[in-house]
Order: C-alpha cells, then sequence, then structure tokens
C-alpha cells in the first residue's frame, strides 16, 4: 500500500533532519526512535491490509465458485426432469396404446369382448345401485359362412368390417356395440327396458339391409338380432343365455328380423 | 476390487452391465428402474473412475439402453460427465446409443444426454 503524498513530503523532511548533524540537540534520539517505530507500524500495516485483501479474494472465489457450482447443479436437474418427463409421456403414449389395442377389436375398430363385459358389469352395478335396467342385443350375420365360402375370406373380413360401421352409425351415440365373436355382435342399451331396445335393435337391422342393398351386395347383408333385458338380482351369464335363446328363434323363425325375450317376445 | 471386469446380469427393471478391462468398453442393455440406482450403478461408476486414473487408454460406452427413471438418468449423466471430463484432459473417449428404429423418441432421448458432450457420441438405429 502507498503513502499518501503529504505523508511522503513529511517523510522526507523528517529523514532529511535526521542526517542533518544536529548532535547534541535533545530531540534528536526521540525523534529518530519515533521516526523509526512509525516505519515499523507502516510496514505492519501494509502486511496485514495485504493479507486481509488476500483473505477477502480467496472468500470472493469461494463464492463464485459455489454459485457456479450450484448454477451447474440446476442445470443438470433441469436436464434430469426434461428427460424424465419425455420418458414419461413415451410410457403414457405405450400405456395408451396397449389400452387401445386390448379394448379394440383389429378387423372392425369396435370395442372387443373384453371391453363389452367390464362396461356390463359396470352396468350391473349401476342397476343394482340406482335401480333402472337396460338391455342387450345379440346380432348375426346371417349366411355369414356362404360369403367366407363362395367369395373368401378377404371378402368375409370386408363385410364384417362394413356391418361393423353400419351398426355403429345406428346406435345412439352411448349405446355400445362389441364384436362379439365371429360375425357376432353384441349391443348394449343402457337404461333402455325390452321393448325400447327392441325398436333400436330393429333400427339396426334395417339400416344394416338398406346400406347393403344400396352397395348393390348381392345377396344382400341381413342380420337377425336376439333382445333381452337385464332382470335384476340375475347372472350376466343369464342374461346373455336369453338373448342368444332369442338370437336362435330368430334364425329358426327364417333369419333377418328381431326376437325378443319376453315371453311372447317377437 | 480383485477383478478388473465387471458383469451385472440383467433383471426385469435392471440392465445388463459388463465392463472390460482389457477392452476399455462399457456395456448397458436394457431397462433401467432399479428400486436403489446407487447400489446399481455406484460400482459402474467406481469401476469407470479407476479405469480412467490407471489404464491410461481410450473408454468407450456402449449403450443399448430402453427405458431409465429418474435416478438411472442422473446416474448416466454423472457417468457422462466423467467421461466428458476424461476427453477435456486427453483421454481418447467414444460413445455408441443404439436404439430400435420403431421407437424413435429413444433416439431423440439419447440426442439429450448428448447435448454436453463433445467426445464423438453416435446414436444409430437398428431396423
Amino acid at each position: 500500500m502507498s503513502s499518501r503524498p503529504d505523508d511522503d513530503e513529511l517523510d522526507q523532511r523528517i529523514e532529511t533532519l535526521l542526517r542533518a548533524e544536529h548532535d547534541g540537540n535533545p530531540l534528536r534520539p526521540a525523534l529518530e526512535a519515533l521516526f523509526d517505530r512509525y516505519r515499523t507500524q507502516q510496514r505492519l500495516l501494509d502486511r496485514l491490509t495485504r493479507i486481509s485483501d488476500h483473505f477477502q479474494q480467496a472468500e470472493r472465489d469461494r463464492g463464485l465458485n459455489y454459485a457456479d457450482r450450484y448454477q451447474r447443479k440446476v442445470r443438470q436437474i433441469e436436464k434430469i426432469v426434461r428427460i424424465s418427463d419425455r420418458y414419461q409421456t413415451m410410457l403414457r403414449e405405450l400405456n395408451d396404446r396397449l389400452h387401445l389395442i386390448s379394448t379394440r377389436d383389429e378387423l372392425t375398430g369396435l370395442p372387443n369382448r373384453r371391453y363389452l363385459l367390464e362396461r356390463l358389469d359396470t352396468e350391473i352395478s349401476q342397476v343394482a345401485r340406482n335401480g333402472g335396467t337396460f338391455s342387450v342385443g345379440l346380432a348375426d350375420i346371417d349366411h355369414f359362412k356362404s360369403v367366407n365360402d363362395t367369395r373368401g375370406h378377404a371378402a368375409g373380413d370386408a363385410v364384417l368390417a362394413h356391418t361393423a360401421r353400419c351398426i355403429q352409425d345406428s346406435i345412439r351415440d352411448y349405446d355400445v356395440c362389441a364384436r362379439w365373436g365371429g360375425e357376432e355382435f353384441l349391443i348394449l342399451f343402457p337404461q333402455c327396458a325390452e321393448d325400447d331396445a327392441f325398436r333400436l335393435a330393429e333400427r339396426v337391422r334395417h339400416v344394416v339391409e338398406d346400406q347393403t342393398r344400396a352397395l348393390g351386395l348381392s345377396p344382400a347383408i341381413t342380420l337377425s338380432i336376439g333382445v333381452t333385458e337385464f332382470q335384476p338380482g340375475e347372472s350376466l351369464d343369464a342374461t346373455l343365455k336369453r338373448a342368444d335363446d332369442a338370437l336362435y328363434r330368430a334364425k329358426e323363425a327364417g333369419r333377418n328380423r328381431t326376437v325378443g325375450s319376453a315371453p311372447d317376445g317377437a | 476390487m480383485t477383478t478388473d471386469n465387471l458383469n451385472i446380469s440383467e433383471t426385469s427393471s435392471t440392465p445388463a452391465i459388463q465392463a472390460n478391462w482389457e477392452d476399455g468398453t462399457v456395456h448397458m442393455q436394457g431397462d433401467s428402474y432399479p428400486e436403489n440406482s446407487f447400489e446399481l450403478f455406484q460400482p459402474v461408476i467406481d469401476w469407470v473412475e479407476r479405469f480412467l486414473r490407471e489404464a491410461k487408454r481410450p473408454l468407450r460406452l456402449e449403450l443399448d439402453l430402453l427405458y431409465l427413471n429418474t435416478s438411472s438418468i442422473r446416474a448416466l449423466m454423472d457417468i457422462l460427465d466423467m467421461l466428458e471430463e476424461a476427453h477435456t484432459r486427453g483421454t481418447g473417449i467414444s460413445a455408441v446409443w443404439r436404439y430400435d428404429a420403431a421407437n424413435e423418441r429413444v433416439g431423440q432421448l439419447a440426442e439429450e444426454f448428448k447435448e454436453d458432450c463433445t467426445f464423438p457420441f453416435e446414436i444409430t438405429a437398428r431396423t
């Protein structure tokens, strides 16, 4: 640390005085001793200041180092979060896809049997809790086997997909139609007694027939449908068995018709 | 550690990990969502550290990883940081990340990992 100009000037004046011959002046030894002490103090102060400055610099560097490391850590964590989020998105999309695959019928795009079974379970629970009712319609494409036999499986698949689209278009938004197996479709009519379900099934049957006639398919694709209403307390199997029996009667009675399960049903 | 190689078998939630001292390679393959990622990756981190310190030879990282949970992401980033540091000190470092071409997202994620690495880092789609 350098002294101020005033100090330098005073130092020089005293040094000059001490160099001159002033023997016998009683102030001289005292001044000499005092100046010496002053010089020592000055050096000490300079050293102290230098050391103190060094410490401050070191602390400052340490602080910057911490800040730097902190920033790097923050950056790393942000990156981990970003990558982790992307992995999660990837898994979610995969999950959605698997869900879709496990609940859809690939050929027709309709919900599959597994999906509708779950829906029917839910429906039964709701009826048990809140009352109300629901009906189901089991539809089967008439003479489907002959389509496969005479025109091949590709044509059979096309008929299935087309029929599925017709059914899907002719039911209400909250009805659910699933491909039940082979050329069978099961339609759930929520909050619907048997006579209403019967009318809705008839609409489906007409749409399928009209649509295929419009396409000029010969022979036309027609459906036989068995309709029944869920009876409180019974098992789902019992309901489905009744729908199946009704469908059987529809086939027996000459096909291309809807049959209900009520004693005088049809 | 007495053996120079590391050989960790794959489980349903952890990847297969092989580190070969002779070849200077570390290979990880599979999914990684271990319950304790420290337990799984610390031996790998130790091995890489020791190799970089003692072997004075190039090191190659080969990754065939599919899914990583958050703590595995962190461990892998720590390993890549170590490699980056070694690379800036002059050690020959290279990495390759191979992924199934049908799963383009994994390739994009590999790009994220690569971002801060200045050593050769290949990302290749397997068809």
